[in-house]
């Protein structure tokens, strides 16, 4: 995966299965969000192969039904409130199928019950954050791709979110794969953590890749040491194209 | 925890018709945003017309009583090229913001949805479509004005018809380009084929402009072609262009189903943030998205710095940064004939004070070019500390460049106007030595704080005058001082000899007053 000249990942070989919480650790600038938008299809790689749900990003309505995604801090409609906004995200996605969360338990799940009548835009930033996230939970989907969910976020909510994920979400079939510099949120949604350094993917019982002092050592690693990949069940596409 | 549903349901999908109207119920405007729209494109629509005035004008012109004059017939070629050229400056600028763009707010919550792409991108195309047809038509109706005096209609009076016609083939015209540079939208090597194409039509309808200025020859061919046209040539223009953007549109309508997100995401984040940034006269923000633009992906080799002094040595970076990107330094160096075209096309002659406005912007423009290291927003004053030397010394160092660029600028606008006439005498060309003192109000401007649009500023005769706008006058003011002799002589026409005495002098003092007064600033 290259932006013009610049190489951002190389050799990469992942497979994560249904149900299945993956988060990608590493150091600034080491390919995490690289890596989502490749698997969002935003970036076509420039070698290799991509599979998501079956196949290659397809950029259709029936992968967007199957595939949720937050990524850039979203802009609020003006005339929005909180609790319209998740209906919104309903209502685009209809119909709802698979599981997900209902817009008032959302409300209340996420600690915006005082604020669900105000306008996105009057939320701290933290808030903000919690409904970007609530949004995504608010439709069926069968992929989530977060990066840096736990953002502006206090540590009581990221490990209530971390709950969400991992014992809610992906128990229900879902797979997450998530950029993240907490490792301890990692670990609490019971994720498989993946070490990107300098664009490849590291053995992870190296410690390198998730302090940011450390952001120079896995440079003169033989890249022949890193594991052959890590095997998983390919996903299974049943009930993505509802 | 509560979670649910995971129980399919026979719902049938929302459409994005019932999406909007969701939206638009809860829109919540007042009457003073209503007001304030209406208010905004009343004002608007009086500029135009006043902008448009003139040039319309000459619809109404005797065929007979301005063929005769040389003036006019070179007024209605240069002009005829100028209006072409903006044309297809527009369909670049179209180019750069998309053109099919979604508001930031669609963009988060409508794009990456179940819901029918071509639905999501029917307004946007909509409002796309109408922009290319009113800019389209009034492009039409200007070049037909610009051949006005030299069209023979017959019973001598210009047919509504003509002028109708005119507008169609315009708004036809830019209608299927507007399409095509939305087909290329998705891939860059078809946008940079889109962009060389306006980019070479541009350059050559600004040549064709330019040679007109000395060849009589090419002015009779083009007013003859003028004089030739007849009611046929406009309903053919008319129907052609119209035919080709039909199928441009309807490939652009099959191609809207499948428009990919990532070039959608792309454009309109960056649209989004530039035209936030031009509302609200961010300078700092439209320049960090040129650049951003320009440099990401692009892989650059580190050089060591070179053994200057300290102040050269912070001043080189900006020597180093025109050398890397000299793209916009040949955009303005083609821009050096401007003030010939403008004053032909305008006043029918070259001097004036619109010559004089377009020496002083282009030295400006080309100024700026080598002002990044000082503006306000980039300028590290750890680094001056670091190598130990007084902003006074910097500013001299970061002076040069702007110096030289302004000067050389000038003496290539100045010799162009020599070459074609419009100014005689060999010495025009030393005048460019006004560089310096235009340079004083570039670093000016260069320096100047960012706008703060919150900011209303003091109450002066003419009403509220927000002090971004003080200081931006004021260092055109700065600009103007510096280059008095030149500009003294381009507008009253006079023997223009002395001037080459007096310009160096004044450029000197001005420079030398802005530098002991910015320099002693400390920053």
């Amino acid at each position: 995966m290259a932006y013009g000249k610049v190489v951002v990942l190389e050799d990469i070989d992942l497979t994560a299965s249904e149900g299945e919480v993956v988060a990608l650790t590493g150091v600034n600038g080491v390919g995490k969000s690289t890596l989502l938008s490749c698997l969002a299809g935003f970036r076509p790689p420039s070698g290799g192969t991509v599979s998501v749900l079956g196949g290659p990003p397809r950029d259709d309505p029936a992968f967007w039904r199957a595939v949720a995604i937050v990524a850039d801090q979203p802009t609020w409609y003006p005339g929005l409130t909180v609790r319209e906004l998740l209906e919104l995200v309903r209502m685009t996605h209809k119909p709802l199928p698979g599981w997900c969360v209902p817009v008032d338990d959302l409300v209340e799940i996420f600690g915006l019950t005082a604020r669900a009548d105000a306008s996105p835009l009057s939320l701290s930033s933290g808030q903000r954050q919690r409904l970007s996230i609530a949004a995504a939970l608010a439709r069926p989907s069968s992929l989530l791709l977060l990066d840096e969910p736990e953002q502006s976020l206090d540590a009581g909510f990221r490990r209530e979110l971390a709950a969400l994920l991992g014992d809610e979400y992906a128990a229900n079939g879902g797979t997450v794969i998530m950029a993240t510099h907490d490792h301890d949120f990692a670990v609490a949604a019971g994720a498989r953590i993946i070490q990107l350094s300098d664009g490849r993917v590291v053995d992870p019982d190296d410690d390198f890749g998730t302090d940011p002092d450390d952001a120079g050592t896995g440079y003169d690693e033989d890249p022949a040491d890193k594991p052959d990949e890590y095997l998983a069940e390919e996903p299974d596409q049943a009930g993505h194209d509802q | 925890m509560t979670a649910a549903t995971a129980t399919r349901t026979t719902e049938a999908p929302a459409s994005v018709a019932a999406v909007r109207s969701f939206l638009g119920k809860r829109r919540r405007r007042s009457w003073v945003d209503w007001y304030a729209t209406g208010f905004a494109l009343v004002i608007a629509a009086i500029y135009i017309s006043d902008f448009l005035a003139s040039p319309l004008h000459r619809l109404s012109g005797q065929a007979g009583q301005a063929a005769a004059t040389h003036t006019a017939a070179l007024q209605a070629v240069t002009g005829a090229g100028l209006v072409i050229g903006a044309g297809a400056g527009l369909l670049l600028l179209a180019q750069a913001l998309g053109p099919l763009i979604l508001s930031p707010a669609d963009l988060s919550w409508l794009l990456l949805t179940p819901l029918s792409r071509r639905g999501i991108l029917r307004r946007p195309a909509l409002t796309a479509a109408v922009g290319a047809t009113a800019a389209g038509a009034l492009l039409g109706v200007l070049t037909l004005a610009m051949a006005g005096p030299y069209l023979r209609p017959e019973g001598g009076t210009l047919p509504g018809s003509w002028l109708a016609l005119s507008a169609v083939a315009g708004a036809g015209s830019c209608l299927a380009a507007v399409a095509a540079e939305a087909l290329a939208q998705p891939g860059e090597r078809a946008r940079v084929l889109v962009r060389a194409a306006c980019a070479a039509l541009a350059v050559v309808a600004l040549a064709g402009a330019l040679a007109a200025q000395g060849s009589t020859a090419l002015i009779r061919a083009v007013t003859a072609v003028f004089g030739g046209l007849a009611t046929p040539d406009f309903t053919i223009a008319a129907i052609a262009s119209v035919a080709v953007a039909c199928v441009a549109w309807l490939l652009l309508w099959r191609a809207m189903a499948t428009f990919p997100a990532a070039a959608l995401r792309a454009d309109s984040a960056r649209s989004g943030r530039a035209l936030l940034a031009a509302g609200v006269l961010n300078f700092s923000l439209l320049f960090w998205i040129a650049e951003d633009n320009h440099w990401r992906g692009r892989l650059l080799q580190s050089r060591p710095w070179p053994k200057l002094s300290p102040a050269m040595t912070l001043a080189w970076a900006d020597w180093r940064r025109v050398g890397r990107r000299p793209g916009p330094l040949a955009v303005v160096t083609i821009a050096s004939v401007f003030p010939a075209l403008l004053g032909a096309a305008f006043t029918g002659k070259a001097h004036g004070i619109l010559i004089a406005a377009g020496l002083v912007a282009g030295a400006m423009a080309a100024g700026l070019q080598g002002t990044a290291g000082a503006r306000r927003d980039t300028d590290s004053a750890a680094m001056r500390r670091l190598l130990g030397v007084s902003p006074g010394q910097v500013l001299a160092a970061r002076t040069v460049l702007p110096a030289l660029l302004c000067t050389a600028w000038l003496a290539l606008a100045l010799t162009v106007l020599s070459a074609i006439g419009a100014l005689s005498g060999w010495w025009w060309p030393l005048l460019a030595l006004a560089g310096p003192g235009v340079a004083a109000g570039v670093l000016r401007l260069a320096r100047t704080a960012p706008v703060d649009p919150s900011d209303r500023g003091p109450d002066l005769p003419m009403g509220n005058t927000p002090p971004w706008m003080i200081s931006r006058f004021i260092s055109i003011a700065v600009a103007v001082a510096g280059s008095y002799p030149l500009l003294a002589a381009v507008v009253q026409g006079h023997d223009g000899a002395g001037k080459v005495v007096a310009q160096p002098v004044v450029s000197a003092v001005v420079l030398g007053i802005y530098l002991m007064i910015a320099g002693g600033m400390g920053r």
